[in-house]
């Protein structure tokens, strides 16, 4: 999947870091979903959703 | 999987390395007394309980990467499994092909040797694995 995590960071002005304290995971798994290494659990999309609020479709999208 | 209350993620890294610390220090003070243990039982069965003493902490050591397992966030835990599987095929690879070998000429080996085995290979791929997640 594509993503426009980064954008969405960028626009509130967060880093990395930041999010992955907002959403209480690694700053290696936020670069990880940044950079489409990995795809996150129904979970962890609805925590970005609603953390960005947004719908999950608004952020993630099939390549 | 919901990982221990909502603990930070963040600290998952320092929890672990100190509970390793102090299961790795059980191990070398079991290792270290053993001798001294088993040649100053009582009985028969405190020297049977002298002798395996430093199983214990390597039972405790399940324990913690459980522990750390369900501390870190799903990436980590997809990234855990993948080392630990990869890890330990290479790991039981390497000492079977030893086995082989020691039946061709080489030493033999107590089968204490298999842990360590298995731990350098988890350590080695843990560490390749991180750096190619840097790149």
């Amino acid at each position: 999947m594509k993503n426009s995590l980064p954008d969405l960071r960028g626009q509130r002005g967060m880093t990395q870091g930041d999010l992955a304290d907002a959403l209480n995971v690694s700053r290696q798994t936020v670069n990880a979903l940044e950079t489409g290494r990995y795809d996150p659990s129904l979970p962890l999309a609805f925590a970005i959703a609603k953390l960005f609020k947004c719908k999950i479709e608004d952020i993630f999208s099939p390549k | 999987m919901t990982p221990i209350a909502a603990a930070p993620v963040k600290y998952a890294g320092r929890s672990y390395i100190a509970e390793c610390a102090l299961v790795m220090g059980l191990y070398v003070a079991a290792v270290w007394v053993r001798p001294w243990l088993i040649a100053h039982a009582a009985n028969h069965d405190l020297a049977l309980a002298a002798m395996v003493a430093p199983a214990v902490p390597i039972w405790l050591m399940l324990g913690v990467v459980w522990r750390y397992y369900r501390r870190i966030d799903e990436y980590e835990q997809k990234k855990l499994l993948e080392t630990l599987a990869i890890a330990f095929g290479i790991g039981s690879c390497l000492i079977v092909t030893y086995s082989f070998l020691a039946d061709a000429g080489l030493p033999q080996l107590a089968i204490t040797w298999a842990w360590p085995t298995l731990a350098v290979s988890w350590g080695l791929t843990t560490a390749i694995r991180s750096l190619a997640d840097r790149t």
